[in-house]
């Protein structure tokens, strides 16, 4: 007890003595906190970020900085999130241009115009002009109120790149095409690509069918997704639909032209480390460092590389996507911050970042020199990144993130899985934009959240609550031995009473209030607004995605429930047989069990791979022996071919196939039922052998009955364990493609999480709560037939 | 109705533990029969081989003149009342008593009996003729109010009539029981007991009954079988196994209080014997013959009266009252004593006191090596 207590209080000490040196208690110098990642740069991009930060306290003696850096982009938007959340963002940290809508309407960011005037009024020596930078670079980080790329400057781009495709050279000489300029057509795209296709075991090119990617591919035809803003939409702009169906027809119907849209491991940059694609693209300058570590032509695995910009339809385009330095609205040191940021956006440091290869500077002096230009490595072809530069467009983003999310699945799945058409892809996007976008809770004005008088009722019930217990406790009948030992009892459980009101009843009041509410999960808790039931009210009537995720999870339980409580039953009365090693073999069906997680759902990916998975390639050979089994007698082959599980037949075979994985955790199902099975009394299976039941009888007279409860608990924790999938989901698929996939708690974490809808994301989360709870009920009222409670009166 | 015939059975588990072995018995058509014995006797062991809950590791089981050696429980003809019961918790009394003849029926095809007219009247007629079963077999035990009943809204006692009722509706060859009554209180084991012995007076069937009571078995049964350590001791009438036990276990075994024993030395006079040991001298009934230097006398307690001089010479340590009699504890020199006697004459008697006992009129004499000698 002692100890434990030590080490409880010197924990809290840590922090609290940590917290202190944090504030700058010991030095009077003004701490900022700076906030970045180190995705694709590495230990080397933290190195560089942390020199300059370093040189930055040296150069400004008055000032410190604390760097954190929570690893990839992702981890960074998550932990600035909570920061945000909590009220205490860093004071500069990184922006992609892709998210500067979405933050500077909620006023997180701030905006940088006041501090360029000034430093010009000034006459600073460090003061920037923006016209040393590459100007989509800056346009990116503009935003007007309604669509980024226009208006107020809320970054400072420290980096950029332009986007193509990385050409294998060795391919393109085996096939006899020879290297484009950086001036080429699609048509001289494709055309290398057809040829390369015919290769053996080659591959034209990979095209990834990411957002962005997808609309600087329609832009090189003159045309954008949006028109003037994103009420507008152009998508069916014939020119923008033929473009599509092109790049559908190139991957769907030609053999080896672009790569399968099928497998989920052989995507992305990394194929074109196989030396087996042609080209691979839209990428931009962040797979260089990755693609330098391919060999040498000539050594194994090695060949020659290069790169090309995108190339040219109607018009000659390409796209910047670019990261700035921003500043924080709450930051209590902005004019430190704005020292720091062009800091870390000057000449000098973008040099630094250069050597990295992993982005061009966007300072055009910077790009120019020597750090970025190469020529001693490879790509040769570093001028084809600022050729493009100076043709590039912004990609502009609305507000609402969702967008980016509709439009990516709806085009990946009639694109790159082909799952539906272009048609249909085209009508998904604009009716789910379309519902979001012009959703009463995306357009109208709401009152904040009367959080005062909510927090006022709130201590008011607390304090009630409090003096009805004191009044209980008073009023409780017994000796004063019984009182006494009643306090104690109180006494020894209020570590977990109070833990339970603070960590669980607080949260899930929150939740519910939240759920009235319309709140980004990036602003501070004063930013909700009072949305009454219009969450709910969309819940119900207005969300396609929402009717699908609740399909799927439907799909996925009724497949996943009865079939799991069969195999764990059945796998239950396997190990209840008396063998030797019996224990044995129990651990090893129950291991899998402790296992789930990440890890094992990266290994389902590959088992359900349509391209070599081992799930494909057992049906293959079953169906090909079923086959010819037919095939002695004079019958034809079935035809079947082994399903593309999370692809062209996800409608039908995704839910399935994470079915199939859930058996895999059956483990501590498994051990309930057989607790279960051993508590069924023997003597009932010698009466029932005596009156002449045989196996199958007793099963289904003795064992199922005496089972019953068992079967219940399970079942309903089954149910409930089934609406809440979400980590396989989530690592293997994302929801892909076309929402087949999209599970309702991974849809609820896209949401919060993504979408940054925590009011929305709330109501979800008690509409789960109140499904799981019907189905309970259902469930409970409906067993009373068919479940034997031992003891308890009818 | 049938005879039981076990010739030379044994069983040996795995691991080669010999649980009963080489046990003979003969149970002949129409008679109860009671397997007694400690725990661990093999008396359960034996009766589940003829049930055909354990498989006969050596030796044959004829039930009716059938070896069922290799025949399923359900095969055997036979209808068995466990001690817990094992009632199906999820079925009504009357289901559970239904529930052998269910799965004997004849016509239990539902779906035959949708798709062909005569069936479904034969399949009706056979339910209607189980019902007509069960409702005989709770009319015989008085359950007929509790046939809608659930085993969990039951006594114990009744619960145990159910589980009777349910072997009586089987109408078997051979009823068999394994401790049926050890889980009832001593009261209502009584009752059953008699209603047990009155059953099978009326149904006139073979009946074999495993208890470790011997009182229950002395009560109920036609012949006692005596078993210990897988060993059939002897098998007799219960005056037999009283008057004449062949050795000391049966001796001890059977009878309320156990009978005292006197070990001694024995002294041989011409053909008469006489036992010596530190308190006395008595000489051994005639027809004795022993050849073992050491021997023991039995004296069952009931044979035992104070007189006013007599061999056994003591103070008396305790009096128990039980009604009509009383137990009294008399520690002799070397040996304690006990004696049931009249109630009256142990009013007279203080505790403490010196007493004296008389020549029991029957006193069995067993050799050094515990068989019979007299």
């Amino acid at each position: 007890m002692v100890i434990v207590g030590l080490v409880i209080a010197w924990a809290f000490l840590h922090v609290a003595v940590r917290e202190w040196n944090r504030s700058g208690g010991t030095d009077g110098r003004t701490e900022l906190v700076v906030m970045h990642w180190s995705g694709d740069g590495g230990q080397e991009e933290d190195q560089i970020v942390d020199a300059s930060l370093r040189a930055f306290e040296e150069a400004n003696p008055g000032i410190r900085v604390r760097r954190v850096n929570p690893g990839d982009a992702g981890s960074f938007y998550t932990k600035l999130m909570t920061m945000l959340a909590a009220g205490e963002p860093p004071d500069v940290f990184y922006v992609g241009n892709e998210r500067v809508p979405s933050f500077a309407d909620i006023g997180l960011i701030r905006p940088l115009e006041p501090f360029l005037d000034a430093d010009r009024a000034a006459n600073d020596p460090t003061a920037i002009d923006l016209a040393d930078f590459y100007p989509a670079t800056v346009d990116a980080f503009r935003f007007d109120g309604t669509a980024s790329g226009r208006g107020a400057l809320y970054g400072i781009p420290k980096d950029f790149t332009t986007v193509g495709f990385y050409l294998n050279l060795d391919l393109f000489e085996r096939a006899g095409v020879a290297v484009p300029g950086n001036d080429w057509t699609w048509d001289d795209f494709i055309a290398a690509g057809r040829a390369i296709g015919q290769l053996p075991d080659a591959t034209g090119s990979e095209f990834v069918t990411w957002a962005a990617m997808l609309r600087a591919y329609l832009m090189t035809e003159g045309v954008d997704v949006k028109g003037a803003n994103f009420d507008e939409l152009t998508i069916e702009d014939p020119r923008a639909v033929a473009a599509l169906e092109r790049l559908r027809a190139w991957r769907h119907d030609e053999d080896n032209t672009l790569t399968s849209g099928k497998s989920k491991i052989a995507t992305g940059s990394s194929v074109f480390l196989s030396g087996k694609v042609g080209m691979a693209g839209p990428f931009g300058r962040w797979v260089v460092p990755s693609y330098r570590k391919i060999p040498p032509a000539g050594q194994a695995g090695g060949f020659r590389w290069d790169f090309r910009p995108l190339p040219r339809g109607a018009v000659a385009s390409n796209i910047v996507l670019t990261v700035s330095w921003s500043i924080a609205s709450r930051s209590k040191h902005p004019d430190q911050a704005w020292k720091l940021v062009k800091w870390m956006t000057d000449d000098r440091s973008q040099r630094d970042l250069a050597k990295l290869g992993l982005a061009i500077p966007t300072r055009k002096a910077a790009a120019m020199g020597p750090e970025f230009s190469d020529p001693t490595q490879e790509p040769a072809n570093d001028a084809g990144y600022l050729l493009a530069a100076e043709r590039a467009q912004v990609v502009e983003w609305p507000v609402n993130p969702q967008f980016e999310s509709l439009f990516a699945s709806t085009m990946d799945a009639a694109l790159k899985t082909g799952t539906i058409s272009v048609r249909e892809a085209i009508d998904t996007f604009l009716r789910d934009w379309t519902s979001e976008s012009q959703s009463p809770l995306a357009k109208a004005d709401l009152a904040p959240m009367p959080w005062r008088g909510l927090a006022m009722a709130g201590l008011a019930a607390l304090a009630a609550a409090t003096a009805w217990f004191i009044w209980w406790m008073r009023s409780s009948k017994g000796s004063r031995a019984h009182r006494s030992e009643e306090r104690a009892g109180w006494l020894l459980a209020s570590p977990w009473v109070i833990g339970f009101l603070a960590f669980m009843a607080f949260p899930i009041v929150m939740s519910l209030l939240l759920s009235l509410a319309r709140w980004k999960g990036v602003s501070t808790l004063e930013q909700a607004e009072f949305a009454g039931l219009a969450n709910y009210e969309r819940l119900l009537t207005d969300d396609a995605r929402l009717r699908t995720s609740l399909r799927v999870t439907l799909y996925y339980a009724l497949i996943a429930v009865p079939l799991g409580q069969a195999i764990a039953l059945g796998a239950a009365m396997l190990m209840n047989l008396k063998v030797r090693g019996i224990a044995l073999w129990r651990a090893a069906w129950y291991l899998p069990s402790v296992l789930a997680g990440v890890g094992v759902s990266v290994l389902w990916r590959w088992v359900f791979d349509p391209d070599g998975g081992l799930m494909n390639r057992m049906l293959g050979g079953v169906i090909a022996g079923a086959d010819r089994m037919l095939g002695w007698f004079g019958a034809g082959p079935t035809g079947l071919v082994p399903p593309e599980w999370f692809e062209a037949d996800a409608a039908v075979w995704g839910a399935p196939a994470f079915a199939i994985m859930s058996f895999w955790f059956m483990g501590g199902t498994m051990m309930v039922y057989l607790a279960g099975l051993q508590q069924v009394p023997i003597d009932l299976h010698e009466a029932a052998s005596i009156d002449g039941a045989g196996r199958m009888r007793r099963f289904v007279s003795v064992t199922l009955p005496m089972l019953s409860p068992v079967i219940l608990f399970n079942v309903i924790m089954a149910v409930i364990g089934s609406f809440q999938v979400f980590t396989q989901a989530f690592v293997m698929t994302g929801g892909d493609p076309n929402n087949l996939t999209r599970f309702y708690v991974l849809y609820l974490y896209n949401q919060a999480f993504e979408f940054y809808e925590m009011g929305y994301a709330s109501a979800m989360a008690w509409l789960l709560l109140a499904i799981v709870l019907v189905l309970t009920v259902v469930l409970m009222r409906t067993s009373s037939r068919f479940v034997h409670h031992e003891g308890a009166p009818r | 109705m049938a005879e039981v015939i076990l010739k030379s059975v044994g069983k040996v588990y795995p691991g080669g533990m010999r649980a009963v072995q080489g046990v003979d018995l003969h149970v002949r058509h129409g008679e109860f029969i009671v397997l007694v014995g400690p725990s661990g006797c093999g008396k359960s062991t034996t009766l589940r081989m003829v049930a055909g809950l354990e498989e006969i590791s050596e030796g044959a089981i004829s039930i009716g003149g059938r070896v069922v050696n290799d025949i399923a429980p359900s095969e055997r003809d036979i209808a068995m009342v466990f001690q817990n019961y094992a009632l199906y918790p999820h079925m009504t009394v009357g289901r559970n008593m239904a529930f052998g003849l269910e799965r004997r029926r004849r016509h239990g095809s539902l779906l035959r009996s949708l798709l062909s007219p005569a069936y479904a009247a034969e399949r009706r007629a056979e339910s209607a003729r189980i019902q007509a079963r069960v409702d005989e077999a709770a009319g015989l035990l008085g359950l007929r109010p509790l046939l809608q009943r659930m085993p969990r809204e039951l006594s114990g006692g009744q619960r145990q009539r159910v589980a009777v009722g349910r072997a009586i509706v089987r109408d078997p060859a051979v009823f068999l029981f394994d401790e049926p009554l050890s889980n009832l209180d001593a009261k209502l084991r009584g009752e059953m007991r008699t209603e047990l012995r009155i059953l099978h007076r009326r149904l006139g069937a073979t009946m074999m009954y495993v208890t470790h009571d011997q009182e229950e078995a002395m009560g109920l049964a036609d012949r006692i079988v005596v078993m210990k350590d897988g060993l059939v001791q002897q098998i007799g009438s219960p005056s037999e196994l009283y008057d004449r036990p062949v050795n000391r276990f049966v001796a001890s075994f059977i009878g309320t209080p156990t009978m005292n024993f006197i070990e001694g030395d024995v002294e041989r006079d011409g053909n008469a014997h006489a036992l010596r040991w530190a308190g006395g001298r008595i000489t051994l009934p005639a027809g004795t013959t022993l050849t073992t230097a050491r021997a023991a006398i039995g004296i069952r307690p009931d044979t035992l009266a104070p007189v006013a001089d007599g061999p056994f010479r003591g103070t008396v340590q305790s009096i128990e009252f039980l009604g009509d009699r009383a137990d009294v504890l008399i520690e002799t020199s070397g040996v304690r004593l006990n004696a049931r006697v009249p109630t009256d004459s142990a009013r007279a008697m203080r505790e403490g006191a010196s007493i004296a006992l008389g020549m029991p009129s029957v006193v069995h004499v067993f050799d050094g090596d515990g068989q019979r000698a007299s």
